[in-house]
Parts: structure tokens; C-alpha cells; sequence
């Protein structure tokens, strides 16, 4: 399974990246050197004790943040050397973004919330709307499409925050703690669906974790300490639940985690 | 241990960037207070705009106290919601509700005693300035000074004493009636749109638009016996319309624009429908009370100011030469017996010779005249007015010599002239059938023309304008004494009239005109001169007290709307950090932003310019001459600053939404 995944194409490819913080005389460096590359369709998480940089590296990876050194490649183009605006434009068309607190506009119904990252590009009505009703029959919230953000739940939330991560065919999806605010039910459910996505339609997915059993979702795990890559494991043709345990044992050498879990 | 005035400083502390904004509200308006009712206090500004004004200022005054009370007292609510997560965080750590409310109020007693020294530190500089702009308005030349008032000074720290009493009550209530749930939800609060019940707010949409043209309409119909019963229709009708229009028409509009779209809204209209839809039940108040306030602002600035701006050519309608006496009554014994005393005509030519003052005189003859008008040609204002009284006959060759531009009528037409009937003649039909009776046969002319000015000064009135040969023939026949019921007294008038050549040297003849006129006592004789100095002080004085309230108006309105901007801008500040996470540019949110600024500004300028047009329209009666251009430099000058608003607030969504990632 291993072999398989290496030989397909790479879709992001961080060298020796570092990103620092503070002023000249009182600098924290938060990534120290971090080397990853994320292959088509693989589903990676990333997990790590917090400080460890996890969010560092999902915001410069995701190009909301500059890195201090080193470049990162998505599809072959070098985010790090890109204006402002090319990396606006980059996100909009290549990236999709999943958020902790959902982070939809509340002032916009479940479906103008979904189309909203294809509302600059150039597509047609027709093609937009059948891109819609297959996004929104994957996550199962083809009713809710009138509904504003208030009428639904965390769950539901979430889960139009999938579809307008996934509506504009992104290269990558980013996902910040998706399950951190739902309920264990909503959040396996999530999960499942987000797992479906990426094996499904081959959705390259990278997301950031603190919690064990979210993780045990994806086909890699990298994990963080102190702002280099610890180690990764794979989950290959594991179930579910060894990998989990072995996610646990990972963590339990990594330690700290614990303690902050909320 | 803290005290709760070292919790008081330390808030106020960090909260300066939230302060700073009602404290600037605050200042502004104890400056503009004080310059007021220090120009009110100084007697020298009295005296020299003319001792009637006293009243004006009054009642500008009370205005000016309205305004600004309910100015600051809709800050601080704003202000209020904007801390309601601090007042919730103080008493979650155990403050009771009296405590908190004892704090906010410690607060604003020391803001209010702030804003009251800075502005009346600052109404003390800048008072010097509007004095000086009066003095220009009412045509007063010279040095003059303010007198520094302590009247104002105590005058303005009572007015603002009650208004941060009203403040204070009003903290305490907010802060008694806040649960603390709703003090946390209170930044988030803003209504989810609901769909419209279709046919009642179609209907209500309908009549929204239906009651301000209704409104409109009426307003230029309203010149009937019912007229006070239809200003006040039309004020009602208007009102009501914009409130409906702004509650249900415009929310209606966006719904259906909305469902149209079927959920692919865009980025422009997901920044501005969205986001107005979210918030439009709790707007509609404010942007219905900014409209009429706007509407009722640029009426009275471009009614004072077209008054103002036509002050010299009003004062020509009534005044058409610069002197004149009526020969008549020079005699002696005349004078004598209505108490005059006026120089004669030799001794005012005299008196120009002696200052070397170049002129032209000419003697005009009026000839009264008696008979009817054609029945219904005036409009119901003036009267149903059928008789000919107290008219003068007058010939366009001699108004020609005299100086009078002035056509001259094909034999048997008349043009009439009456400064009085004003414009209400305006759009009066001609032609029509004057029928002159005053001799025997009666002969009848036909009226080709109304000239809104009058071709003697002061005439008590209309005249009717022929050619020389009717007036000639006309006057002939008068003297045969073959005329009815007129007194003998009044046939023939002859008036001496004057121009002087250089318009510059009219204060040193009219100083001759009027040498022996006693201060105070009115003349017979009043020139142009005289009239302009005294019209000029009133209108002055007048356009002075419209602006300076249109100016508090103005601002207190513009404030409303960024406050209100601002707070919306801070609510949606997630939102901007979501888009531009997505991907989007600040340039492609601003241009949503910009969208929804000019619905938010743009709309309540625009019915508010559109109300003061039909309402200076249907008052451009009281007004003699052409207002176009005054009322367009008025309401342009107004667009101008309310439009700053618009651009400062935009600044501050451009500031929020850059800082947002």
C-alpha cells in the first residue's frame, strides 16, 4: 500500500520549512526545518502536543501564514514566493478550508454559504448548481440548503463547512480541529463522511488533531514535537481501531497531549 | 486593594479606542452649544441683526438642545451595546448591578466633565470664527469682538448637567434590565430575515411607495381652504411612506431579489443583501428618522439660503430704482399731517451734486385706475380677486426713459406688474380680459403678460404697463372728467425717480435720502438702499441659524449612521476573516462593503433630496424669484459632508477588513 501512494503524484511538497515569531531580540521559532510531502488522495493528520506547532504549520501550509524560510510547492507552485493576491487567488481555486468553529456567515443560508467560494470564478448557474446538489447529497444537507447557520446544529454546521471546503474541486483541503466542537456522535459521523470524500472522489485531505480517534480516520499521521516532525505512522490496511491504538502508543511516548485535551 | 474608581480609571484606560467615539460625539456637541448661546448671550450680535431675531435664536436654540440630547443619548445606547460583554464580565466576577452601574456612571460623569472643558475650551476658538461669519452673512463691517460670556459658559453646563443626568439614567436602566445571557449575546444579536408573508407585505410594499406619492402629489395641490389640514396630510402621508418603505417595501425587494437567485448570491451581494437583510427590522427606524431629519434639513438650508442668495434681486422687484419721490406728497402740509419729515427733491440733488455723485432722474406719471378682471384667472391664494382697486396705469416709454427694462405692449394688451402677488402669478394663464372702468366707455385690454416685479418702487399696487399712445389717449380722457368713483386725489401721481451711476457710492446717497429720518422711525420714503441693508440683516441672520442647525443636524445624522456602521462592521469581522481565508481579496470584499454603504447612505440622502425638492417646491410661492440654483448649491453643499461620512466609514471597514487575518 506503501508503494502505491509514493509512486502517485505529489500534491504538496514542504522543504525545510521554518517559521519563526517575535521581535529581533526575542525570537521563538515555532517550525524548525519541517520536510513533507502530501501525495493525491492521501488523507494526512497531524498531531502533536500543543505548542508543538500543528497550526503553525496548517496555516503556512494553507498559505494564511508566510513561512520565515524554506518553500512549499502545491501542485508544482511555489506558495512561498507568491504576492498577496496570488495566494488569494490560489485559495480560492485550489484550496478548500474546513474551520473548529465552522466559521460560516451567519448572515447567508446553508446553500449561499456553500457556493460562496465559487462566487468570483466564472462558472455557469447550470454547472455550479449540479456541482451543489452532488456536494450537498455526499454530506447529506441537500435539505437544509434554505436554512441560515442559527436553524441548524454544530453537526449540520460542520458539515456545509465540508461542502463549501470541497465545492470549488480544491487540490487540497484543510481542516483546523474539525471535530473539536461537536458532540462524539456528530463528530464520527463527520469524520466517516470526510473519510468517504477522500477515498471516493480522491480528495487530498491534511488535518489537524488533538484528538486520537479523529486521527485514526486518516491514512497517515505525522506528528509533531517541538517544531520538527517526531515521527508518521501509516495506516495501510490497519482497521480503524489498531491503528488507533497504535495513535495512543505514539502519543503516550510524545506525552504532554493529555494534559490539554479538552 | 481596588477601589472602584481605580477600576474606573483602569477601564477607561483600556477602553480609550471605544471612548474616544462617544467622547468626540460629547465634545462636538457642547462645542457647537456653547458657540450658539454665546452668539444668543452677546447683545451686540442682537443689535446688529436686527432686534427681532432675538426670537429665532430662541427657538434655534431649543432645537439645538432637542437635537443634541437625543444626538448624545443615542451614542451612549450604541456605546452601550458595543461594552455589554465588560458590563456582563463585571458582574460575573460577583460586581452587583449597582456597582456596575455606579462605575458607568462615575465614567461618564468624568467624560462628560472632560467634554465639557475641551469644548468649551474649543467653542471659546472657534465662537471668534462663526461671529465673524454672521457678521459677513448680515453684511455688518468692521471690527467687532466677542465678548467673552459667562452666561453661555453656565447656560451650556447646565444643558449638558441634564443631558449626562439622562445619559447616567439611561446606563442604569441598561444595566438593571440586562440579564447576563443577553449582555453576551447582545454584539451578536441581529435578526435572521424571515420570509415576507407574501400577499400582506406585497400590499404593505405597495402602499409604502403609494403614501409618498400620494404625499408628493398632494403637496402641490394643497392650495385650498383645507390647507393646513393638507400640510399636515402630506407631512403624515410622507412619513408613514418612508418608514413603510424602508420596513417592508425594501426588505420585500431583497427578498425577491434574494429567492431569484436561488442561493448563488455572490460575493458583492452576500456582503451587502445578506448582510442588510440580516439587520434591516432593527435599521428601519434609523434610517427612517436620518431621512426625515435629512428631508427637513436640506428644506430649511435651501429655503433660508434661496432666500438669502436672492436677497438683492427680491429687493430690486420691490425697489426698482434707486430713489424715488412721489411729488405729491412733498408738499408741506401734506407731511405735516402724517408726521413725515423727508427731504425734498432739490435738497436731495443737492446733496448728490455737493458729494459729487453722478445720476439719472426721471419723472414718471401713474394713472389710478378702477374695473374688473376676467372671472377665475388668479389662483385661490391671493383671493378670488375680480375688482380692480388701487391699480396704476403706467406708460412703457417713460419706464424706458427712466431706465425699466421693459417691452412695450401692442395697443389694447397690458402687461401686468405686482411685486406683492409675488410668484404666487407665477404660472398664471395669460392671456386675459381686463376690463378698465374707471371712465366712461369702459375699455377693455387684454393682459399678455405677468412681470413678478413691480416698475415703481414700493407701489401699493398692481400696475398695468401700456404703450405710450393707450396711456396718452387714456390719460386724455381722464382729464375730461368723465370718470367714476375714484377720488380726485389719486388720478394722476407724478414720482420722481432716481439711479445713481456708481453703485458703489448708493451708502452715501442713501445717508443723504434719509438725513432726516429719526432712528427707528419708519419712512414713507425707504429706498433701495435702506431696504437691501435691512432684508440683507434678516436673511442673513437667517441662512446663519438655518446653517449652523443644518450643520448639527448633518453631523448628528452622519455620526448615527458611522456609529451604527461601525458597530456592524465589528460584529462581521469573523466573516471578513473567513473570506479572506478563502481566498478573498480585501479589494473583492470591499467592493460587497462599498455596495452596502451606498445602499446605507446613499438611500436616506436620496429620499431625503427627493422629499425637500417636492417641499420647497410646494413653498416656492413664498419665494419671488428662481430658486434652482440655490437650492441645487444648498443641497450639493449638504451632499457633500453627509457623503464624508460615507467615505469615513468605508475607511473603517477598509481598516477592519484588512486587519481581520
Amino acid at each position: 500500500m506503501n508503494e502505491t501512494i509514493k509512486t502517485t503524484k505529489t500534491v504538496l511538497h514542504a522543504q525545510n520549512v521554518r517559521k519563526s515569531f517575535g521581535t529581533r531580540s526575542n525570537v521563538q521559532q515555532v517550525l524548525k526545518g519541517i520536510d513533507l510531502r502530501v501525495a493525491e488522495g492521501e488523507f494526512v493528520g497531524i498531531m502533536g502536543a500543543s505548542g508543538a506547532g500543528k497550526t503553525t504549520l496548517l496555516n503556512v501550509l494553507a498559505t494564511i501564514d508566510r513561512t520565515t524560510e524554506g518553500s512549499i510547492l502545491i501542485e508544482g507552485s511555489d506558495i512561498s514566493k507568491m504576492k498577496d493576491a496570488e495566494l488569494s487567488a490560489f485559495r480560492r481555486n485550489k484550496l478548500g478550508f474546513i474551520f473548529q468553529d465552522y466559521n460560516l456567515l451567519d448572515t447567508l443560508t446553508v446553500k449561499e454559504n456553500i457556493l460562496l467560494p465559487i462566487s468570483l470564478g466564472k462558472m455557469k448557474k447550470r454547472v455550479a448548481e449540479e456541482e451543489f446538489n452532488a456536494i450537498a447529497d455526499i454530506l447529506g444537507i441537500k435539505e437544509l440548503a434554505n436554512k441560515y447557520p442559527h436553524e441548524i446544529s454544530g453537526g449540520q454546521k460542520q458539515r456545509t463547512s465540508a461542502a463549501r471546503a470541497l465545492i470549488n474541486k480544491p487540490s487540497m483541503v484543510f481542516a483546523d480541529e474539525p471535530t473539536g466542537a461537536l458532540d462524539s456522535k456528530s463528530a464520527s459521523s463527520l469524520l466517516g463522511t470526510l473519510e468517504d470524500v477522500n477515498k471516493k472522489r480522491g480528495v487530498t485531505i491534511m488535518m489537524v488533531t488533538h484528538d486520537p480517534l479523529a486521527s485514526s480516520y486518516c491514512s497517515r499521521i505525522v506528528f509533531l514535537k517541538d517544531g520538527n516532525i517526531y515521527s508518521e505512522l501509516y495506516r495501510g490496511d490497519k482497521t480503524r481501531q489498531v491503528f488507533f491504538q497504535e495513535i495512543l502508543k505514539v502519543q503516550g511516548v510524545l506525552g504532554g497531549d493529555s494534559v490539554d485535551t479538552i | 486593594m481596588l477601589t472602584l474608581f481605580d477600576l474606573v480609571v483602569r477601564s477607561m484606560r483600556k477602553n480609550i479606542k471605544h471612548y474616544y467615539l462617544y467622547f468626540f460625539a460629547l465634545i462636538f456637541s457642547v462645542v457647537l452649544y456653547f458657540v450658539f448661546s454665546t452668539l444668543e448671550q452677546d447683545s451686540a450680535v442682537l443689535d446688529r441683526s436686527g432686534g427681532s431675531m432675538g426670537l429665532a435664536f430662541k427657538v434655534a436654540g431649543i432645537l439645538l438642545i432637542l437635537i443634541a440630547g437625543i444626538f448624545v443619548v443615542y451614542a451612549n445606547a450604541i456605546f452601550l451595546k458595543r461594552r455589554s460583554r465588560e458590563i456582563g464580565l463585571y458582574q460575573l466576577i460577583g460586581l452587583s448591578k449597582n456597582k456596575v452601574a455606579r462605575l458607568l456612571i462615575i465614567e461618564n460623569v468624568l467624560l462628560s466633565a472632560g467634554a465639557l472643558i475641551i469644548g468649551i475650551g474649543a467653542g471659546m476658538l472657534v465662537s471668534r470664527l462663526f461671529l465673524l461669519l454672521l457678521m459677513k452673512l448680515i453684511g455688518h463691517e468692521g471690527f467687532i469682538t466677542v465678548s467673552f460670556s459667562l452666561a453661555a459658559i453656565i447656560q451650556t453646563i447646565i444643558v449638558f448637567m441634564v443631558i449626562s443626568t439622562l445619559t447616567s439614567i439611561q446606563m442604569l436602566f441598561t444595566v438593571r434590565r440586562s440579564t447576563l445571557l443577553g449582555l453576551f449575546n447582545a454584539e451578536k444579536k441581529g435578526e435572521q430575515p424571515k420570509k415576507p408573508r407574501t400577499f400582506r407585505s406585497a400590499v404593505l410594499a405597495l402602499l409604502g411607495i403609494g403614501l409618498i406619492v400620494f404625499g408628493y402629489w398632494l403637496s402641490g395641490n394643497m392650495m385650498n381652504k383645507w390647507l393646513l389640514f393638507n400640510m399636515l396630510a402630506v407631512l403624515a402621508s410622507t412619513i408613514l411612506g418612508t418608514y413603510l418603505v424602508f420596513r417592508v417595501t425594501i426588505s420585500w425587494l431583497f427578498y425577491q431579489i434574494r429567492s431569484r437567485k436561488q442561493g448563488h448570491l455572490g460575493l458583492n451581494n452576500s456582503l451587502s443583501l445578506g448582510s442588510l437583510m440580516h439587520r434591516m427590522k432593527g435599521n428601519a427606524n434609523s434610517l427612517t428618522i436620518i431621512t426625515v431629519l435629512s428631508a427637513m434639513t436640506l428644506t430649511m438650508l435651501a429655503g433660508a439660503y434661496s432666500l438669502y442668495y436672492a436677497t438683492e434681486k427680491v429687493t430690486r422687484y420691490v425697489m426698482p430704482y434707486d430713489f424715488m419721490f412721489d411729488e405729491d406728497q412733498q408738499d408741506e402740509e401734506w407731511m405735516e399731517r402724517y408726521g413725515f419729515n423727508e427731504v425734498s427733491v432739490e435738497e436731495f440733488e443737492a446733496g448728490l451734486k455737493e458729494k459729487g455723485i453722478a445720476y439719472t432722474t426721471e419723472t414718471i406719471e401713474l394713472l389710478g385706475v378702477e374695473g374688473t378682471y376676467e372671472k377665475g384667472v388668479f389662483p385661490i391664494l391671493i383671493g378670488k380677486m375680480e375688482g380692480i382697486y388701487n391699480t396704476y396705469m403706467v406708460s412703457a416709454k417713460q419706464l424706458q426713459k427712466a431706465g425699466f427694462q421693459v417691452e412695450t405692449p401692442k395697443s389694447g394688451t397690458l402687461l401686468l406688474h405686482y411685486a406683492q402677488w409675488g410668484s404666487m402669478l407665477k404660472d398664471i394663464k395669460v392671456p386675459f380680459e381686463v376690463n378698465v372702468t374707471s371712465i366712461e366707455p369702459a375699455s377693455a385690454f387684454t393682459a399678455v403678460k405677468y412681470g413678478a416685479g413691480d416698475v415703481v418702487n414700493a407701489s401699493w399696487g398692481p400696475q398695468f404697463v401700456v404703450n405710450d399712445a393707450d396711456f396718452e389717449k387714456y390719460k386724455s380722457a381722464m382729464d375730461q372728467e368723465n370718470m367714476l368713483n375714484i377720488s380726485e386725489e389719486r388720478v394722476v401721481r407724478n414720482v420722481r425717480v432716481f439711479n445713481v451711476a456708481d453703485k458703489g457710492q448708493l451708502a452715501i446717497a442713501s445717508g443723504i435720502r434719509n438725513q432726516n429720518r429719526s432712528e427707528g422711525s419708519w419712512s414713507h420714503g425707504i429706498d433701495y438702499y435702506s431696504m437691501y441693508e435691512d432684508s440683507i440683516k434678516v436673511n442673513g441672520l437667517l441662512i446663519f441659524i438655518a446653517g449652523f442647525l443644518g450643520l448639527v443636524f448633518l453631523i448628528s445624522t452622519g455620526s448615527i449612521l458611522y456609529f451604527k456602521q461601525m458597530t456592524e462592521a465589528e460584529q462581521e469581522k469573523q466573516s471578513y476573516a473567513t473570506l479572506r481565508q478563502l481566498g478573498f481579496t480585501v479589494k473583492d470584499i470591499m467592493r460587497g462593503i462599498i455596495r452596502k454603504q451606498v445602499f446605507v447612505f446613499g438611500l436616506p440622502l436620496l429620499i431625503g433630496l427627493l422629499h425637500s425638492i417636492f417641499a420647497i417646491k410646494s413653498a416656492s410661492f413664498i419665494f419671488m424669484s428662481d430658486i434652482t440654483v440655490p437650492t441645487a448649491i444648498a443641497m450639493g453643499v449638504y451632499a457633500l459632508i453627509y457623503l464624508t461620512f460615507a467615505f469615513l466609514t468605508i475607511g473603517y471597514y477598509r481598516k477592519t477588513v484588512k486587519a481581520a487575518l
